[in-house]
């Protein structure tokens, strides 16, 4: 069983939210002195797969559509226990939209051995579109499964649940298919062991332009993008203090009843 | 009557060979017990520890024979115990005079050397072991002092023999001094004694006396001989492992942790006992099972699952178990995973690192490397640590920070404060200020920074801090196990330091103080690194600083909190106290205090690990605090200020109030607070300085 999980190298969500700034120019987050990490879906979507690996043997790829330093990243997938990883240069690539992402992903996808699965995350920690998936699924051809926290083999094929609102749906999908991860309590990412870690420094990691993946500036230059951000920006988040007073609690408690009415909260 | 003063050896002993032939197995037995335990610490790892072997013979003197780390324990037991010791090696010296003048026929027993030593000397020493052993056995079975609860039974039996020795001792030679009318009886005072009183029993007879003295000599020499046999087998046989481990004692800064070659080690950290080094077993082995550990041991008493002394003792059972006691057991069983086998996980991780244990064993015994090399297995290798530690140890790795959720950024606690400047503007200072992570990201121990620049700012002293250029100085990760990561920290903490050639180094920050001063060097990190504690007592003896006395008033006295990085881990108790004693308040000291301070529960990782209620150090702390009749508890440490306002604050919620007994000051502080309006408006910042 091959399995690729794509993966995505993100600024640190955990960035406070005071340092966190964005460039006006290019409407994109400002790195700042941010960390980059492996976007929190995209973890889990490992960790399914490496556990699948684990049950039935097999292989794992993780590929990354990035600059160089998504070498970081694809270390990391590595380590937790992926066995093959793929670095798509994004220097020549625009892709300001999941469209020529996803177009991207699924030519570097066919360049592997035949794949059983593709894996994403549910959505990318940053600009949370929710799409490569979907769109990966369509340039490969072959179903897709978004929400998904667990799955297995059956049979010849894969059964799935895929998280819906207040309830699982499990369906049963045909290999190779593609689905997207949503995380639960036993897809937690593993922290990777040290031993591991260093053995991930020595393997290689295989490196494609576009060219070597048959893309052109057509399919992923600038012109390829049909979306355009107008405008990004931090809403402003007003909050006022206020002590409610009183002799006592009761006294305190009637005047914020009052306050409230007064504001039209209750 | 004898012209000199002396007496007949074996005087009324016949068939003296039989007590050469009784030598043997005694002789064997030791010998093979002895062999036994050196095999047992050869199954360790090499390790260089009889290097610089003058000072391991002044540590020898001083704590092995002169006993001094035991008295300043505990003094009532560390007397007692020179009691026994010394009475038992008194009375050896005295048994090989005996040998000397009978087997090597140099004759030495006579005239002054034997009236004074070998009589009188003797006695004395003989009935204060006896005091010590009586001691010894009321303070097991009649007070049953909680840290002397194992292993009584052996205890009990061990103690017993040497009591039967020493009496039956007194008993032969009263015998013989009042058989023989010995004419310099009254210089061996406890054997005339004891021999007026058997007379006075009735045992009068000439012929009873020759033939009680026969029996007892006989019975004496046999309970001797088994006793020496038994040694080896025996906790006694720390009479040679304790000296033993004392002189091979780590020599090294006592906060540095021994760096481990992560790329090219075997097994990373300590699986099997067989990973330890020879003198990590050694220490097994060397344990008197005082308890003075587990007396000390903050996770202990607050009921965690970790007893220090219980941690070594596990582990020797194991050490038996696996290559045997006894030189015949059946050998090499197969090394199981400490962890598991002796060790729960949950012990592992209580541990604070507050080095109370290694600080208070008498016999140099090292818990805190062997809780970290333990460490460093389960981590590493296993991927098995709390959560709470791996999402710490996480956020060193991604972030440089360990703080999961910071809201603050490593700026934003000078942002108002044009007079700290960064490296980076500035190129060089001759201060670094290291601001550390704790002190950084929360909001409340950012006061603590603000009040160090006003501080060094009114000194006049040219400092400047790295800004986003700082990150963690791997501690944590360290003290958690992850050697991996807190190397990577180190050494890129150490390039951009170096890059700015920097050579001194400020922190208010002691973990921050330790690794950087006594780790850093292995990998090559040489600063001098002072703790603000002392550059603040520097600084006020130079007069750079003046207070204004009368601003502290609300604070009559103060308690002064010892934070165990500072403290144990670097000697530094009296700095912080001096600085205290300046600012006009009286110091009150709190029971636990100096070497025995008492630990604020978040050291080795502990800060971010989760604690069960009812059983949080902080909260213990914060109680001795309470009572100590002080309006404020000062800190000099980020993380002893957050753990006390914590453990106040539910000191608060016992007393039914909201408001905190004590209030929560770190040195500077305090230091700011009471520095005069002039001096702080010094360019008109003095606002700013000091943000609340
Ligand atoms: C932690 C978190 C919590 C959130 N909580 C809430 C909430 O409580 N309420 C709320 O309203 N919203 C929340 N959101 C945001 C919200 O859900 C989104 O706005 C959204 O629905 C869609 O995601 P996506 O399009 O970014 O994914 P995409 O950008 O389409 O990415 C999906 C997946 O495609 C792959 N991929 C993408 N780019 C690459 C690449 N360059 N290389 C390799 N693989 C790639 C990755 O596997 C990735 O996970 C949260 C988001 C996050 C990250
Ligand atoms: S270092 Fe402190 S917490 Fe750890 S075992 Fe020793 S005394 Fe206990
Ligand atoms: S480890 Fe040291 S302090 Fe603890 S019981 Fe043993 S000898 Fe005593």
């Amino acid at each position: 069983m091959h399995i690729a999980v794509c993966i995505k190298q993100i600024l640190d969500p955990e960035i406070s939210p005071r340092a966190f700034k964005i460039d006006p120019v290019r409407k994109a987050a400002d790195p700042g002195t941010a960390s980059l990490v492996i976007g929190p879906f995209d973890l889990n979507a490992l960790e399914v797969a490496i556990q699948l690996k684990e049950r039935h043997g097999g292989q794992v790829t993780a590929l990354t559509l990035g600059s160089d330093k998504a070498k970081e990243a694809l270390r990391r997938a590595l380590a937790m226990g992926a066995d093959q990883a793929v670095l798509i240069d994004e220097t020549q690539v625009s892709a300001k939209e999941p469209s020529v992402t996803a177009r991207v992903l699924a030519a570097a996808i066919r360049k592997l051995d035949p794949v059983d699965l593709v894996l994403t995350g549910r959505q990318s920690g940053e600009w949370d579109f929710g799409q490569v998936g979907a769109l990966l699924a369509e340039e490969l051809g072959m179903p897709f499964v978004p929400f998904v926290p667990r799955l297995d083999v059956a049979g010849n094929g894969l059964r799935l649940e895929r998280e819906a609102d207040g309830g699982v749906v499990v369906v049963e999908a045909p290999r190779p298919c593609v689905a997207s991860v949503t995380n639960a309590n036993d897809n937690v990412p593993r922290l990777p062991k040290v031993k591991d870690i260093m053995m991930a420094n020595r393997k290689p990691i295989t490196v494609y332009g576009p060219g070597e993946l048959g893309l052109g500036a057509a399919e992923v230059g600038d012109e390829a993008n049909r979306l355009e951000v107008l405008d990004l920006f931090i809403p402003e988040v007003k909050s006022e203090c206020e002590f409610i007073e009183g002799e006592d609690g009761a006294e305190k408690g009637a005047n914020l009843a009052r306050k409230l009415v007064e504001r039209k909260v209750i | 009557m004898h012209e000199t003063p002396t007496r007949e050896i074996f005087w009324n002993i016949r068939h003296i060979w039989l007590t050469y032939a009784l030598l043997v197995p005694m002789v064997v037995a030791f010998a093979l017990g002895v062999w036994n335990h050196v095999r047992r610490w050869r199954a360790g790892k090499p390790i260089e520890r009889t290097d610089n072997w003058q000072e391991r013979l002044r540590g020898f003197f001083v704590d092995a024979v002169g006993q001094d780390q035991l008295r300043s324990g505990d003094q009532q037991a560390g007397l007692f115990h020179i009691l026994l010791s010394w009475g038992f090696v008194i009375l050896f010296i005295g048994t090989t005079v005996v040998f000397i003048q009978a087997d090597l026929r140099i004759p030495i027993m006579h005239g002054w050397f034997y009236l004074i030593f070998q009589s009188l000397i003797l006695d004395v020493f003989g009935l204060g072991a006896i005091v010590g052993l009586a001691v010894a056995l009321y303070r097991r079975y009649v007070a049953k002092v909680p840290r002397l609860t194992h292993g009584l039974w052996q205890d009990g039996f061990l103690l017993a023999s040497m009591l039967i020795i020493l009496i039956t001792g007194f008993l032969v030679e009263g015998l013989r001094i009042v058989a023989t009318s010995d004419p310099w009886g009254s210089w061996s005072p406890v054997g005339l004694a004891t021999g007026r009183a058997l007379a006075a029993l009735g045992i009068r007879e000439y012929g009873t006396q020759l033939a009680v003295h026969r029996f007892l000599w006989w019975f004496h020499m046999l309970v001797s001989y088994v006793f020496v046999g038994y040694i080896p087998f025996s906790k006694m046989m720390h009479l040679f492992t304790s000296p033993a481990s004392i002189f091979t004692r780590n020599l090294q800064p006592k906060g540095r942790l021994e760096p481990l070659d992560v790329e090219n080690t075997e097994v990373l950290g300590v699986k099997t006992l067989r990973d330890f080094d020879w003198k990590d077993l050694l220490d097994l082995d060397a344990c008197t099972e005082c308890g003075r550990c587990q007396a000390v041991c903050p996770a202990y008493a607050v009921g965690k699952p970790l007893n220090p002394k219980m941690l070594i003792l596990d582990m020797r059972r194991q050490l038996t178990e696996e290559i045997g006691g006894v030189p015949w057991a059946k050998r090499e069983l197969e090394p199981r995973p400490i962890i598991g086998t002796s060790i729960e996980p949950e012990t592992l991780w209580s541990c604070t690192t507050c080095h109370a244990c290694v600080t208070a064993c008498p016999v140099e015994i090292e818990h805190v490397a062997k809780i970290v090399d333990l460490r460093r297995f389960q981590v590493m290798e296993e991927a098995e640590l709390p959560e709470t530690a791996q999402a710490a140890v996480q956020g060193i790795e991604d972030r440089g920070h360990p703080f999961r959720g910071a809201q603050a950024s490593r700026r934003d606690w000078y942002a108002d404060l044009p007079y700290v400047r960064e490296l980076a503007q500035v190129g060089q200072a001759e201060y670094l200020f290291w601001v550390g992570c704790a002190v950084a990201f929360n909001e409340r121990a950012q006061k603590i920074a603000r009040a160090m620049a006003k501080i060094m700012h009114t000194a006049h002293l040219d400092f400047a801090v790295l800004g986003d250029e700082e990150t963690c100085t791997g501690d944590p990760a360290r003290r958690i196990g992850n050697e991996y990561l807190y190397e990577m920290m180190a050494r890129q903490n150490i390039e951009t330091l170096n890059n700015y050639g920097v050579k001194k180094i400020v922190t208010t920050c002691p973990h921050c103080f330790n690794t950087i001063k006594n780790e850093y060097p292995d990998f090559g990190g040489n600063y001098k690194v002072i703790h603000h504690s002392q550059l603040i007592r520097d600084l006020l003896a130079e007069g750079r600083l003046p207070l204004e006395p009368g601003k502290l008033q609300e604070l009559e006295k103060v308690t002064y909190h010892d934070p165990c990085y500072l403290g144990r881990y670097n000697d530094e108790y009296d700095a912080p106290r001096a600085v205290v004693d300046a600012l006009g308040v009286e110091r009150v000291e709190m029971a636990r205090s100096r070497q025995k301070g008492f630990c604020c529960g978040a050291g080795g990782g502990r800060y971010w690990m989760d604690d069960e209620p009812g059983k949080r150090i902080n909260v213990e702390r914060a109680r001795e605090v309470a009572t100590s009749g002080a309006q404020a508890v000062c800190t000099a440490c980020p993380f002893c200020m957050l753990m006390m306002e914590d453990g106040l604050r539910t000191v608060a919620t016992e007393q039914g109030t909201t408001e905190r007994p004590v209030a929560t000051r770190d040195l500077a502080e305090l230091v700011a607070e009471a520095l005069a309006e002039a001096a702080g408006a010094r360019e008109g910042e003095a606002g700013a300085a000091l943000g609340a």
